[in-house]
């Protein structure tokens, strides 16, 4: 809401506070003051008279100027084309200081000059308020400016102006009146409104109907002034319509518009030359129709449109049509204020992209007796400025809807709810600036609210109003006085900590992605859940669906890193992803290059399968799950996006947990990432969901362990975990640890052979163990080994 | 017995010779060996005039002792030597660069979240969460957003359906808690989540973004209650010396309303850049909780009361940190990550 000084000052004594102090008294109190704005800036201004103007000797553009400053005629140089002998101009004399810099004294090519000639331009004034002859150069004033006179005055631009961003509850101050009824409150400072009331109750029998076929339309006012005059409006009114950031077209459509920004309450103004005086408001159209603005626009049936004889002529709150419009040749107009469903001109105005200043406040709920106040304000400046006769009474088509409202407050309940100690009478003297009229009874009050503010309906809308006008700054600072509660992650979110933790201490980092993923994305999704949320109406491809993966985000975002340079790549994420039924908190995690490494002692921890792999059993491990509760099968799920022969199913008991591995080659050409990346996706709510049991603790041997090395040689198709697990149950109790510390391919091995080398390690909880007892697991791990696998052991 | 004395006088200065373990290994074996000249002279002993006797073993196993007592010396003295050679034969480059693992880090999001967690955690808050993919309800109606209201606008709402939406604030978390409570007291606990807008994405803007709200609802809560509880956190976040101040403002879910600014912790309230020469940083939006809220969500709002607030997390990050666009968190290039490792 755009406002101004001189707008503010029509109602009450504004001389005693400047601008700035205005704009942090109304910002402390709830209207927030986004900027000030002067309508022009300068000092030293004056109104000259060019008494002679001719050429510069030295320039094919310049021309010198004897110019008559009233106490005195100076030689000015100007440069303006259109400068000529006779005219009323803005001269800055020396020392004037422009939004471009400060004038002075100089000589231009030989030519003394004493100050310069001005355009509108040079003084600040914003170019879309300009025309463009004013843009082009000088600006010539009227014949009526008083030479020496303030130019900016008589331009009516010695305003400057208030832009307020208003909160969705304080729309009534769309309307300058109730702007100055909260100014006024804020400052406390008496506010005198125009008085109008009444001004419309008068008028000869009609012939004129309204009426609506929509209750999107209850309340309608139709008037016929049979007689009006056409003509300027008055400066103070072009001066403050221009303030406001209207164009002045004539009285009467000025009036139209000036109205509507003292009520908030849009009119419309028909000549009555061009219609049928039967007016209804209907809608369920299905047309299209071209309003004042030249262009066609597509009415549907929801649409209210303003009819007669069944045919549209304005889309209703929005734009009126051009046949019926206000010109030079009116000479009677029928006045339409109404109410219309603010919901459905918004939507409307939304879906044509109409931005105007009817539009703007009909999309809000307007106060319920604006109609009637705006049609008393129309009809008394009609009088007053148009000659308004033959003035017909004034047809009613349903009702405001108001009925007044009174709220009961209590003071102790008010300084209870804000924790503060005012008492009744500063409640009480705050409340009157308001105009809420309160009647004190001890601690009680009952206030009557004014119909615009509609906002105000309970006790603690009140209390706010008493707290923003007495200042926050009385508010104290207290902590709740409350039963002790215990402060606590729940078990998901302490997992999700632990998580971060483990990852980030092996060097890991934390991202963060979209949730919203195109379609080519969702099509590299791992362990997708169906079906897939879509949304209604996205903003873009990019983002038209939610993700059921994290891999194919955080695979973007080792893209971006991959072009710029970083080779080393460690990135995990843990996020929710969701299907139409369903919501998963997964984990994803991404690697290539090398995840460790010093590179002068060639010691690395590269990212490999086996990396990811170890990390994923020491993250299960972590939560309880160790790799005897941890399958890892082989990848017959998504053979897709991992390599077919690098990529393994991890499963918890017979529950999919989660897939890493190798990224397939043609993924990594999608993704526009190399092919050594190594990804895994884990189901979260697996882990969650499972019974880890107790941490227990079992007590360490006292007797010692025996480590014996075994390598073998078996067919390259054995897997590891199987000759593991053939050495386990040959040991039973005794084998405590199994690892492997060699795998050889090669020279001195048969083609389709490999070599294993293993580390067993012994140990009884009973008793130390003897060498007769070692070598007999020993001996029955061979045999087992040969007999199951084909094992032998190498010499 | 003469003769006995030359070999101890001898014996010594073979010891004191000796520069190596291996030498006075030598000397052992030479001195105190079964061929050594001690064991002679012990031989030698039965030719002895029996009285004589026990004087001369006496000083055989004298001299004996003390050549031992002193290769024992020697010997420690020895070790220490050649330990000593080892060790600076052994010596390494210390400038050599170590072995520094990668330490990897939180994203900047998480770490602003857990930090706001933590300390109210500290002040008996629990942490709760709710669904992203929401019903209208819970997003808006149960926040006192009726149909019709423009903030429910198909312009800043991602709907899926017309149930459904992705919560464009995590006061639907709130929302939630409330139903899920009531008519039980008290309630205290924080909501952190993603939110999403339609939003373009630029430096300030972004369609997805992370919301914490806070909300305590019991007998007697009060205004001022929300402003120390504010004031706390700002200290915590930006500093003890902060302070805060209260602007009036509006929000369906609250009444009274406010936006809460911080002294700005750059220029201490003096006015900078990042102020906007104000001395103030506008970080989050709060109130007491509408009775309408309270009601639909089954208290009666004559018994109890409420303050919730909201603050963007990427906000806080950015000030905290100095981010000047939003979109640094969501392009996870590591080197922005990698700023964040550190202690703070």
């Amino acid at each position: 809401m755009i406002t101004s000084k001189k707008w503010l000052s029509q109602y009450m004594d504004l001389s005693d506070i400047t601008v700035q102090e205005l704009a942090d008294k109304l910002t402390t109190a709830g209207l927030e003051v986004e900027g000030l704005e002067p309508m022009a800036q300068g000092t030293h201004l004056t109104i000259g008279y060019v008494k002679e103007c001719v050429d510069h000797p030295d320039s094919d553009h310049l021309h010198i100027c004897q110019v008559d400053l009233g106490d005195k005629v100076d030689q000015i140089v100007c440069g303006a084309p259109n400068v000529q002998a006779g005219q009323k101009v803005i001269v800055a004399l020396p020392g004037a200081q422009l939004p471009n810099g400060e004038i002075k004294k100089g000589v231009i090519r030989g030519v003394e000059s004493n100050g310069m000639i001005c355009s509108l331009l040079e003084l600040g004034v914003d170019p879309k308020a300009l025309s463009e002859e004013s843009k082009s150069g000088i600006e010539v004033l009227g014949e009526d400016a008083q030479i020496g006179g303030d130019p900016l005055a008589y331009l009516g631009l010695d305003d400057t102006l208030i832009d307020v961003g208003l909160t969705p509850n304080r729309n009534d101050c769309l309307s300058s009146w109730a702007m100055a009824k909260e100014t006024g409150a804020i400052l406390h400072k008496t506010v005198t409104l125009p008085d109008c009331e009444g001004a419309s109750d008068i008028g000869t029998p009609t012939q004129l109907k309204v009426s609506s076929a929509t209750p999107k339309c209850p309340h309608f006012m139709g008037k016929v002034i049979n007689e009006v005059t056409i003509k300027p409006s008055p400066k103070w009114m072009q001066d403050l319509l221009h303030a406001a950031g209207v164009k002045s077209i004539n009285n009467v459509v000025d009036i139209s518009n000036f109205v509507m920004l003292e009520t908030g309450q849009p009119t419309h103004f028909y000549d009555i030359a061009k219609m049928h005086q039967d007016i209804v408001v209907a809608d369920g159209f299905d047309t299209t129709y071209t309003a004042l603005d030249g262009v066609e626009y597509k009415i549907e049936k929801e649409d209210i449109m303003i009819t007669t004889q069944g045919q549209p002529v304005g889309i209703a709150g929005i734009m009126g049509g051009d046949d019926s419009k206000i010109d030079e040749s009116t000479k009677g107009i029928i006045i339409e204020v109404a109410t219309f469903n603010h919901v459905s001109i918004r939507n409307t105005a939304r879906r044509l992209n109409i931005t105007s200043d009817a539009s703007v406040r009909n999309a809000k709920e307007i106060e319920p007796m604006a109609v009637k106040k705006a049609m008393d304000r129309c009809v008394q400046l009609l009088i007053e400025y148009a000659d308004a006769k033959g003035i017909e009474e004034t047809v009613v088509y349903g009702d405001s809807g108001y009925t007044p409202v009174t709220i009961q407050i209590n003071a102790d309940a008010i300084n209870a709810h804000l924790g503060t100690d005012f008492s009744v009478e500063e409640m009480s003297e705050e409340l009157k600036w308001l105009d809420l009229n309160p009647q004190v009874n001890g601690k009680d009050m009952v206030v009557s609210i004014p119909s615009y503010r509609t906002d105000l309906k309970i006790q603690e809308d009140i209390s706010e109003e008493i707290i923003r006008l007495i200042g926050y700054d009385r508010l104290p600072s207290t902590l709740p006085v409350m039963p002790m509660t215990v402060g606590a992650l729940n078990r998901r979110q302490a997992m999700r900590r632990k998580i971060r933790t483990i990852l980030t201490g092996m060097g890991y980092n934390e991202a963060e992605t979209y949730t919203l993923v195109s379609a080519e994305l969702l099509k590299r999704s791992v362990m997708p859940i169906t079906p897939v949320v879509e949304l209604a109406s996205p903003m873009s491809e990019d983002r038209r669906y939610v993700r059921n993966s994290i891999l194919p985000s955080l695979l973007n975002a080792v893209s971006y890193n991959q072009n710029r340079s970083v080779k080393d790549i460690s990135l995990f994420e843990i996020s929710n992803v969701y299907a139409e039924d369903a919501v998963e908190e997964r984990l994803a995690v991404v690697m290539c290059g090398d995840v460790q490494k010093s590179r002068w002692q060639k010691l690395a921890i590269p990212a490999n399968f086996y990396t990811m792999k170890g990390l994923a059993q020491s993250l299960f491990n972590s939560f309880g799950f160790d790799a005897n509760r941890v399958f890892v099968k082989e990848n017959t799920l998504d053979t897709e996006h991992f390599h077919p022969y690098r990529s393994a199913a991890l499963y918890l008991g017979n529950q999919l947990l989660g897939i890493f591995g190798h990224i397939h080659p043609q993924l990594a050409k999608l993704c526009d990432v190399d092919q050594e990346v190594i990804m895994l996706e884990v189901n979260l709510e697996v882990l969650l969901n499972s019974n880890a049991g107790k941490v227990k603790y079992v007590p360490v041997s006292k007797y010692p362990s025996v480590t014996r090395d075994l390598a073998f040689v078996v067919n390259k198709e054995v897997p590891v975990a199987k000759i593991k697990e053939l050495i386990r149950k040959a040991g039973k109790q005794i084998i405590r640890q199994v690892d492997v510390f060699d795998v050889y391919t090669g020279e001195h091995v048969d083609a389709d052979s490999k070599s294993i080398a293993l580390s067993i390690v012994f140990q009884s909880s009973e008793a130390t163990l003897t060498d007769a007892q070692i070598n007999e697991i020993h001996d029955k791990i061979i045999a087992s080994l040969e007999k199951e696998v084909g094992a032998k052991l190498r010499g | 017995m003469e003769q006995l004395k030359q070999l101890r006088a001898q014996a010594e200065q073979a010891i004191q010779n000796c520069d190596t373990l291996s030498k006075l290994n030598d000397c052992r074996v030479e001195y105190l060996g079964k061929k050594g000249p001690l064991q002679e002279a012990m031989k030698e002993m039965k030719n002895l005039d029996p009285a004589d006797r026990p004087a001369f073993g006496a000083s055989v196993n004298e001299i004996k002792s003390f050549i031992a007592s002193l290769i024992e010396e020697k010997k420690a003295e020895l070790e220490v030597k050649e330990m000593n050679e080892r060790l600076e034969k052994e010596k390494i480059d210390i400038t050599l660069d170590g072995f520094e693992p990668n330490l990897g880090n939180v994203h900047p999001l998480t770490l602003v979240q857990q930090e706001l967690e933590d300390l109210f955690i500290g002040l008996g808050y629990t942490v709760a969460e709710g669904p992203e993919v929401e019903m209208d309800l819970y997003n808006f109606e149960r926040a006192n957003i009726p149909h019709g209201h423009p903030a429910r606008d198909m312009q800043d709402t991602f709907y899926i359906d017309a149930e459904r939406l992705l919560r464009t604030h995590t006061t639907a978390i709130q929302t939630r808690q409330l139903e899920a409570h009531a008519p039980k007291l008290p309630i205290k606990v924080i909501c952190p989540g993603k939110v999403y807008r339609r939003d373009d994405d630029d430096a300030t803007h972004s369609h997805q973004f992370t919301q914490m709200e806070g909300l305590v609802v019991a007998e007697g809560i009060q205004l001022s209650d929300l402003k120390g509880t504010l004031e706390f956190m700002a200290k915590k976040m930006f500093g003890d010396k902060r302070v805060i101040r209260f602007r009036p403002s509006y929000f369906q879910f609250t009444e009274p309303s406010v936006e809460v600014d911080v002294s700005c912790h750059i220029c201490n309230g003096k006015g900078c850049p990042v102020c906007k020469h104000t001395g103030w940083i506008e970080i989050l939006g709060a109130g007491m909780v509408h009775p309408n809220v309270l009601e639909m969500a089954g208290y009666d709002s004559t018994k109890c009361s409420g303050f919730a607030f909201g603050v963007g997390v990427e906000r806080v990050a950015m000030l905290k940190y100095g981010i000047d666009d939003i979109r640094h968190f969501y392009t996870n290039d590591v080197r922005f990550l990698k700023v964040f490792s550190r202690f703070d």
